[in-house]
């Protein structure tokens, strides 16, 4: 009995230790290609937001969310020659069917720059339009959703169907988008008050 | 008919994994809202299920029945992690698409079946027939599927619009009712290639090799 349960053990282990060299070995090779592929994502996602900058820091440990249910995963302090242009900030939180992640950017003047969806997994062709470049919230000035946040005061009340236009039969889609989109904000203006003001 | 045939055909039509054996629909359901990503997840899967077929079949011997159930799924893990990494490295768009189903494929109930039902039990070349017979059986259907879903829910191939610009998107299709529509219409249009195959003059492929 004994015998044969230690037979088994080395067995699966066997079994186990060439798969885990096998992994090893196929990760080594992707390990730093996939690095580069995300540095890339990040340098261009950011270049998008602040064209004019030439330089970011992170500042992600000085950023804190008011919201428990809106997490911001990194924060970049965007420079231009050394001084403070915006910041970058890119939070996840709940949107209608999974979590949803948003980079926005937050100029010094306290004005939101732009802001884009890197992540939504909501029903493809109602909430899922938060992130298609083709919808439009305002198809008369064709302003799309995350469009109509661009040159909005971070002090505006960010309520949908009132400041916010929501996007059709999305609802919650629109509604959580901004309230990410608010927690961003905040936390940027936070950091920028602080920076700014010792200027 | 030639057993090598009949194995292979088993998968693809007979015993198609998809359309007659129902099993791993949720991932089909779910990733075949386009073209695109209904490749990318049948490449994946025909990917895993070929090299776990091979390396259990090759070991078939080597694997003691008590603990093949944790065997199998530290084979099938593995692969599964490879395809997700070379993914991510060398498909980051498709990787980001296809989210949480890649690294899913290893709960696949296909995979786990058919190395569990015929690899385990089988030698090597037939192992790996049957696996590419079920890989392409589930990559023509998920293929099929993400071909229809797309062109009427999106009026797009691959992204590209197809349909004129006047063609208002029946969004119902790349919801999950429309996919389980078309899902019911791919299991019958499978049926009626079946029916073909065993009124077929070449007479019923058995694949017990005519027991």
């Amino acid at each position: 009995m004994i015998k044969s349960m230690f037979r088994l053990g080395i067995i699966l282990s066997l079994f186990a230790s060439g798969a885990c060299v096998a992994l090893a070995v196929v990760y080594n090779i992707t390990g730093p290609v996939i690095k580069t592929q995300e540095e890339r994502a990040l340098n261009a996602a950011l270049k998008d937001i602040f064209p004019e900058s030439d330089g970011y820091s992170d500042i992600t440990k000085e950023l804190s969310s008011p919201d428990p249910k809106i997490q911001i995963l990194n924060a970049y302090a965007m420079t231009k020659g050394g001084s403070l242009l915006g910041v970058a900030v890119k939070a996840s939180g709940p949107s209608y069917s999974a979590n949803a992640v948003l980079l926005s950017g937050i100029k010094v003047d306290g004005t939101i720059k732009q802001v884009r969806v890197l992540q939504i997994s909501d029903t493809p062709g109602l909430g899922a339009n938060a992130a298609n470049p083709g919808y439009y919230v305002d198809k008369a000035k064709k302003i799309t959703f995350t469009g109509q946040f661009e040159g909005k005061k971070i002090t505006d009340p960010f309520k949908v169907k009132e400041d916010v236009q929501a996007i059709t039969a999305s609802t919650i889609t629109s509604r959580s988008l901004t309230a990410i989109v608010k927690v961003s904000a905040d936390a940027a203006s936070t950091y920028i008050s602080q920076k700014g003001g010792a200027k | 008919m030639k057993r090598s045939t009949a194995v292979f055909l088993q998968g693809l039509i007979i015993e198609n994994p998809l359309a007659i054996i129902m099993i791993g629909l949720c991932s089909a359901l779910a990733v075949t809202t386009s073209v695109a990503n209904g490749i990318g997840m049948s490449l994946a899967m025909t990917f895993v299920i070929v090299a776990s077929e091979f390396i259990i079949s090759a070991f078939r011997k080597l694997i003691p029945e008590s603990v093949r159930i944790p065997i199998f799924i530290i084979i099938i893990a593995a692969f599964t992690t490879m395809v997700d990494l070379v993914m991510k490295a060398y498909f980051p768009d498709l990787s980001k698409a296809m989210g949480v189903f890649i690294p899913l494929i290893v709960v696949n109930c296909i995979i786990m079946g058919r190395v569990e039902a015929f690899a385990s039990k089988e030698p090597v070349p037939h192992a790996i027939l049957d696996a590419l017979g079920m890989g392409l059986g589930y990559t023509w259907v998920l293929v099929g599927m993400s071909v229809v879903r797309e062109l009427l829910g999106n009026g797009t191939i691959l992204g590209i619009q197809v349909l004129p610009e006047t063609y208002q998107p029946i969004l119902f299709f790349v919801l999950p009712p429309g996919g389980f529509l078309v899902f019911a219409l791919f299991i019958s249009l499978n049926l009626f290639l079946k029916k073909k195959w065993l009124e077929s003059p070449l007479g019923c492929p058995d694949p017990e090799g005519g027991k």
